[in-house]
């Protein structure tokens, strides 16, 4: 419950202080928060599953964000920056439905 | 949580939603604090990469290249823009510093060259004589008139043997049976184009691929092109309300 009224929170805070994103990274941010999306689903998914465990969860997440983030960064020093965050945001958005599709077989058994 | 469930899949619905409602019970443990403390900040996150890709998506999707030619684009705008800045400033000051008679001639040379765009005088120079035998559209004619006037054509002038309209800035063609119309009267081929100008860059401008010696070559017709240094452009437009 606290969590969810915590990610509430973060999003009032977010539109009462119109944060700027600085420039450098702007390219990473909507990579981190489909990988960030990603963790939560699957800890989700892992509770109806009763496997959920608060230290993979919090691991998982920061790690989603960060090598989400890193290789986003690897592609554009490659020159393809934005053919891998595509791909990256494709496998993060199929992970996402996976999730949402247990859960959903989870909650209603269809 | 894991503690409390034990480490299997819901095996019904019911659990399930059990297992969900029990683990949305406010506790207060370390990790708790942990996962609230990610939590706001993927809601800060998010709302942050939502409100960022507001402004500008377009120059921030834009490729380097693209945005060079932006670039581009806007310097040399620019420099257009103070070149007419520079020339306005030096006509108020002659305007401002001079007399009268210099404010006359100023508003006279103006009128000359909105009459020549108007097309309300006839004009005499340098240009081209155009000759145009076989079928022509008004397409293919609008594209030639476009190109000339891209070439810098002060005046054009198209006629056939009896008739001569003076195209400006409103003349309009349509398809004719036997030629085009223009402005709502008919011409017949074969037709001739007056255009005076600099003909080192109308005569290409007619060349060019896909222009208008190219349609009309292609459509078994024949186009020649003369460089004049007197043409003579007699046909004006008639000024409304006079």
């Amino acid at each position: 419950m606290i969590p969810a009224i915590g990610l509430l929170v973060g999003v009032l805070l977010g539109l009462l202080l119109h944060p700027t994103v600085p420039m450098w990274l702007q390219p990473y941010l909507p990579i981190a928060v489909v990988a960030a999306l990603d963790a939560v689903f699957g800890a989700f998914r892992s509770v109806l599953d009763g496997i959920f465990n608060d230290r993979i969860f919090v691991i998982s997440f920061l790690s989603n964000v960060l090598v989400a983030a890193l290789i986003v960064f690897l592609g554009d020093q490659l020159g393809v920056g934005s053919q891998m965050s595509t791909g990256v945001v494709v496998v993060l958005s199929m992970r996402i439905f996976a999730n949402v599709a247990a859960i959903r077989r989870h909650l209603f058994k269809a | 949580m894991g503690q409390h469930s034990s480490p299997r899949p819901a095996r019904t619905a019911a659990e399930a939603r059990f297992r969900l409602r029990r683990s949305l019970m406010p506790r207060m443990s370390g990790t708790q604090v942990t996962i609230t403390i990610l939590l706001v900040t993927l809601g800060f996150m998010t709302t942050a990469a939502i409100s960022g890709t507001g402004a500008n998506s377009l120059l921030a999707n834009a490729r380097q290249s693209d945005l060079v030619s932006v670039l581009d684009d806007l310097a040399q705008r620019e420099a257009r823009l103070q070149s007419e800045v520079t020339r306005l400033e030096n006509a108020r000051e002659t305007l401002l510093g001079g007399d009268q008679f210099q404010a006359l001639n100023e508003a006279k040379s103006r009128a000359q060259a909105l009459s020549l765009l108007a097309g309300s005088t006839s004009v005499v120079g340098p240009g081209v004589r155009v000759a145009i035998s076989g079928n022509i559209s008004s397409s293919t004619m609008l594209d030639a008139i476009q190109e000339l006037r891209d070439g810098g054509a002060t005046a054009i002038q198209v006629s056939d043997k009896d008739l001569a309209i003076r195209v400006v800035a409103n003349t309009w063609f349509a398809d004719s049976p036997d030629g085009v119309t223009v402005s709502g009267t008919a011409l017949k081929v074969p037709l001739e184009i007056l255009v005076v100008g600099d003909s080192s860059v109308l005569v290409p401008a007619l060349q060019i691929p896909g222009g208008l010696v190219d349609t009309i070559g292609s459509g078994g017709g024949n186009v020649s092109i003369t460089p004049t240094s007197d043409v003579e452009i007699n046909s004006v437009v008639p000024l409304p309300g006079n």
